[in-house]
């Protein structure tokens, strides 16, 4: 009898270990492939959805009365600082506006409609973060219905934050450029050399240490100056073009055969994002 | 009428205990995710514990396996690891549980085991699969210690009345 019970445990162990694995092979598929997760998991997270803006709200409400406080004690300062800003802002209004006139009538001239530079934004707030060190990842507020396309870029306030990873009726996933992770889908960015010409590469990886994303899969040699702004190239996929990442913090030349290697300190806060934008080719 | 409360309350507060630990980290992401320290918010675990020391709740394995399904839908997408992982630290805290009496720094040991069982199973799982290339070091420096801290004065403050309203039910 007691041997019985041992194999029952050993079986029920076993086949739950087999199952588990299938699941998380299962699900790795389906995050790589295809476009829509599968019905029970939609359906699982939009519920989930539904009910975490209802939980999320009191802690929301507490976070942002103390920020608010905190706001009140810097606006002081703030004020000041950004008085000197507001001049020079005005002029590079008007210099913007005279530009993109002039880009809209070369474009017509040229009879080119679509670029890569074009794009609609969907705005959505962020409902929840997962509590884990190995997934940065954060859900937001807008899914399948108001037009969120899986692999679209997202934006913070200042600058790009990652990728649509799952999409949901009415809520999505999405990854930060702070995971590091083996599957994911990296962004293709470029940067201009002090010669002028544009150097292409690829987001590679992110260092926890310092908090800087590196951009690898460099063929080119030229020197790049510290400061320099990165920008997405909108080469393959489905990012636009333009999209700021970040600033070049170094630059580490591979000797030995080795590859150039960028750091850049990226120009969104990872871990502030109340607010994001995802961005959506018109092409 | 006792174990009929229960029985809706302990749900309730499970997915409650759920979504308030991914909001928490949505709200204070800025101090809970730096170079220095991750911090994993674990008051789901905390909910299920207590569970299992003061209250009379049924099927809290069946429960917990639920509670893990929702996790990996909702937050990580990668079905089929805390949806094993939970009931697994539940059932052992249940049979380490016959051995003792609910004291509060017994509980506590009890909690702080789970939490860095589950924290390290999560861990491995990870790097098993690819989602991570941290080494044991970083992982113990950046994530385990602080998670270790937050959730033990998680578990300090909500003790008691945690405590008192699985006795109440």
């Amino acid at each position: 009898m007691q041997k019985y019970f041992l194999n029952k445990k050993l079986v029920i162990t076993l086949v739950g270990l087999i199952v588990s694995f299938l699941l998380i092979a299962f699900s790795i598929m389906v995050r790589n492939n295809r476009n829509t997760p599968t019905f029970i998991q939609s359906f699982g997270n939009d519920a989930a959805g539904l009910v975490d803006r209802v939980v999320g709200y009191p802690v929301k409400a507490v976070r942002s009365a103390g920020a608010s406080t905190a706001d009140l004690l810097n606006t002081y300062h703030e004020n000041q600082q950004l008085k000197k800003q507001v001049d020079s802002v005005a002029a590079e209004k008007a210099t913007n506006a005279t530009l993109r006139q002039e880009n809209a009538d070369l474009k017509k001239q040229l009879k080119l409609n679509k670029s890569l530079t074009e794009f609609s934004k969907i705005n959505a707030y962020t409902i929840s973060r997962a509590p884990s060190t190995w997934q940065n990842q954060i859900v937001i507020s807008k899914g399948s219905l108001a037009g969120v396309v899986k692999g679209s870029a997202v934006l913070s306030d200042r600058g790009l934050i990652g990728r649509v990873t799952e999409v949901n009726k009415s809520n999505s996933k999405v990854e930060l450029l702070s995971t590091k992770n083996d599957s994911s889908n990296r962004f293709p960015v470029q940067v201009a050399a002090k010669s002028g010409t544009i150097i292409n590469g690829l987001i590679t990886d992110f260092d926890d240490d310092t908090n800087q994303l590196i951009m690898g899969q460099i063929t080119s040699k030229d020197k790049v100056k510290k400061g320099t702004k990165v920008v997405t190239s909108g080469l393959g996929g489905t990012t636009p073009k333009g999209l700021l990442v970040g600033t070049v913090a170094k630059v580490k030349n591979g000797d030995a055969g080795l590859p150039t290697k960028i750091y850049i300190d990226p120009a969104a806060d990872f871990s502030d994002l109340s607010m994001v934008t995802v961005t959506l080719r018109k092409d | 009428m006792h174990s009929s409360r229960i029985k809706y309350l302990f749900p309730l507060g499970l997915f409650i205990a759920l979504f308030l630990d991914g909001t928490i980290t949505q709200a204070f992401a800025p101090e809970m995710f730096t170079p220095a320290v991750a911090i994993e918010s674990r008051l789901l675990l905390l909910w299920l514990i207590m569970a299992v020391c003061y209250s009379q709740a049924e099927h809290i394995l069946l429960w917990a396996g639920i509670a893990g399904f929702f996790f990996d839908l909702y937050y990580t997408g990668i079905l089929g690891i805390f949806v094993i992982l939970l009931p697994l630290v539940v059932y052992l805290t249940q049979k380490t549980y016959q051995f003792f009496t609910g004291s509060f720094i017994v509980v506590l040991l009890i909690y702080l085991i789970d939490v860095t069982l589950l924290t390290l199973l999560f861990y491995l799982v990870n790097s098993l699969i690819g989602f991570t290339d941290a080494g044991l070091t970083t992982f113990i420096a950046r994530t385990l210690g602080p998670t270790l801290a937050y959730n033990l004065a998680m578990f300090v403050i909500l003790f008691i009345p945690l405590k008192s309203l699985f006795e109440k039910m």
